[in-house]
């Protein structure tokens, strides 16, 4: 119990068992209704996907707030390139490396050019979604009926079993990042670059490589969750990821990951992108408006931080 | 010497007063819009614009526009085009309590206004003093369609309403809310209901949102989409959730606004009812002419000029089809359509 209790995920464990009992018991029927449980994969297969990239930046102690803006640079740019008669693998391998790419930006601007990551990826959420703008016009079309008809598409956004594609890669790749990062050697590097920066550089962990590495990967996996969306439905727009860096971030914080790294799991992540698309699609079943979540996204926030924070004081103190 | 010195005079005169025209006429107005390179409805103001200027080339004009959905950096613009002292402002009434103060001192300090696209919806001694009015009657909008509902659900073609929910992308923008507000008032009479449900700009987002709403309304048999942006994620929620969002006389139906090529293609799919026109394009190119007139001559129309709605259906969706791919032409149609 202990064991459990010094997770720094203990208080979204709890905060997610506390919602589903409450949902099971307060509106079983929808809460167990397998349109419900399809409608919260999805989403939080598309916010999952988006927050573990997020939760290896903040683990060094940085941060992305360019990753909405990415995410629809991605998937706007996935869709444009399946209009111009590029096969749906090749679109992918291209869309991804723009990802890859503009992570690559966000490092050597940190590391090289020596600005805070919050500022050089605050200018990056302007300026990409600018370039969406700009670029389009306002208007794209969406993926076009060959590309939806492929197998590579129906194998990222189709279902198997009735269960949502998206959210079985998100399974895996939450699988291989949770190992990546407490049983690798990358990983341990990453843990002790957040927990203290000056140790890890005297010890001779290759502390830029591991940056531009976390900073690649977040982006990375901005556009993995844009072309797990677009895959799942094709209808786009210039609007798309609006909003959810915050939205990833808030994930990754109440997930565990301490704000000034070196702290936390990736199923934290996972359950933090799961606790806010419950609660929101069961808000909305039971006749909230919408518009209150934006403000329930905020108590939580609060309540499962303060809960990790108070948690971990006290069993320090033990 | 008398003659030549009347003449050299009136030669004077005339090129005085010449100049004075030619220099009345280097006014600069700028349109403060919330429609910009997001929204493919700015192309009709932006073409109405340059139309405007190639009529009256002295003039120059400037097009500021936010590019998402949000007052407060809508409100940023405007004071700074505001701080720029241009000839003349147009700019849609999105807030009327957060833009009178702001207004009110522009117009205080000489600069006219014209209300484009939203208007102030208050009591006419309460609104803000602008010379008038440009555009369509967002509350007339949603009546209009709401009547064409109950036309067509009575001449059963398709269903009698139910329940209908109006699906907002944009809380803060008064003219969607005018719109509901039409809708809802039309379906009081056949004693059908209307929520109003906000799932912002996000595609995923919003599907998401309106799922879980669908999921336990199962009393709405009708979409209204307050923005063209969503009726394809309306349609494509419905269809997942084996609503049957075809129109036909069973089903879910889906309503939706503007003339834009994604709404065209879903009424001419038979996938949307219909949608309305307000008149885009002469809510760019009147304002400019009525903020040139006013300079010039002092004139202002006694009043608003409403530019629509006008209802597209059916009937006469090919008809639209051409008249858009005119303006924006075929290529700009094509990039649009995000079915």
């Amino acid at each position: 119990m202990r064991k459990l209790l010094k997770r720094p995920d203990f208080g979204i464990i709890a905060g997610c068992i506390v919602v589903f009992a409450l949902f099971s018991i307060w509106n079983p029927r929808q809460w167990f209704d397998w349109g419900t449980i399809s409608n919260i994969g999805q989403y939080t297969a598309i916010l999952g996907i988006l927050a573990i990239g997020q939760t290896f930046v903040i683990l060094i102690r940085e941060i992305d707030l360019s990753v909405g803006s990415v995410y629809g640079a991605v998937g706007i740019a996935f869709a444009g390139l399946e209009n111009n008669n590029v096969s749906v693998p090749v679109a992918i391998v291209l869309a991804m490396v723009l990802a890859v790419l503009i992570g690559l930006v966000n490092a050597v601007l940190v590391i090289r050019g020596g600005v805070t990551s919050m500022i050089v990826t605050l200018g990056g959420l302007f300026f990409y979604r600018g370039l969406i703008y700009v670029t389009t016009h306002g208007g794209v079309t969406g993926v076009p009926q060959s590309a939806r008809e492929n197998w590579f598409t129906h194998l990222l956004g189709g279902h198997w079993f009735r269960i949502e594609n998206g959210f079985l890669l998100l399974l895996l790749i939450a699988w291989v990042c949770a190992v990546t990062l407490h049983d690798s050697r990358f990983g341990n590097h990453l843990l002790a670059l957040g927990g203290n920066p000056a140790s890890a550089e005297s010890q001779g962990i290759p502390v830029n490589k591991i940056r531009t590495l976390a900073f690649c990967l977040c982006s990375f996996f901005a556009g993995l969750s844009a072309i797990v969306t677009l895959t799942n439905q094709p209808q786009t727009s210039v609007s798309l990821g609006t909003g959810m860096e915050l939205e990833a971030i808030a994930a990754v914080v109440v997930g565990g990951t301490l704000l000034t790294g070196g702290r936390g799991t990736i199923l934290g992540t996972i359950l933090g992108a799961f606790f806010f698309t419950a609660v929101r699609a069961q808000m909305i079943a039971l006749g909230a408006p919408p518009s209150w979540y934006i403000s329930f996204v905020g108590i939580a926030l609060l309540i499962l931080v303060s809960l990790n924070t108070v948690l971990s004081k006290r069993l320090r103190s033990i | 010497m008398k003659r030549f010195v009347g003449a050299l005079a009136l030669l004077l005169s005339f090129s005085f007063a010449e100049a004075t025209f030619a220099q009345g006429d280097n006014y600069r107005f700028v349109m403060v819009s919330h429609i910009g390179s997001n929204d493919p409805n700015m192309n009709w103001l932006t073409t109405s614009i340059k139309t405007f200027e190639e009529k009256y080339p002295g003039v120059k004009t400037e097009y500021l526009s936010t590019n998402e959905y949000s007052l407060q950096g809508f409100i940023s613009i405007l004071n700074q085009a505001i701080a720029t002292h241009p000839d003349g402002i147009a700019v849609p009434i999105l807030n009327s309590e957060a833009l009178q103060p702001i207004l009110d001192k522009a117009i205080s300090s000489g600069i006219p206004v014209v209300a484009f696209n939203i208007a102030d919806t208050r009591p006419p001694d309460q609104r803000i003093r602008y010379l008038t009015y440009v555009g369509g009657d967002e509350y007339l909008t949603g009546v209009k369609l709401g009547e064409y509902v109950t036309e067509q659900a009575n001449a059963g073609k398709i269903p009698k309403p139910t329940k209908m929910v109006c699906a907002n992308h944009d809380a803060t923008h008064q003219g969607l809310k005018a719109r509901c507000r039409g809708m809802t008032d039309a379906m009081k009479k056949i004693g059908a209901s209307v929520d109003e449900l906000i799932i912002g700009a996000d595609p995923a987002k919003a599907r998401s949102i309106m799922q879980s709403y669908l999921s336990t309304h199962k009393d709405v048999n009708y979409i209204f989409c307050l923005g063209t942006l969503s009726c394809p994620w309306a349609y494509s929620v419905a269809d997942q959730m084996g609503l049957k969002p075809k129109i036909s006389d069973k089903g879910m139906t889906i309503v939706t606004v503007d003339d834009s090529p994604n709404s065209l293609e879903g009424i001419k799919d038979g996938k949307i009812l219909a949608a309305h026109s307000q008149g885009f394009w002469l809510q760019g190119y009147l304002p400019m002419e009525i903020l040139y007139f006013y300079k010039k001559m002092g004139m202002a129309p006694l009043s608003d000029v409403i530019t629509g709605p006008i209802v597209i259906n059916e009937s006469n969706v090919d008809q639209w089809i051409k008249f858009v791919k005119a303006v924006i032409g075929e290529d700009g149609y094509k990039k649009q359509i995000t079915w």
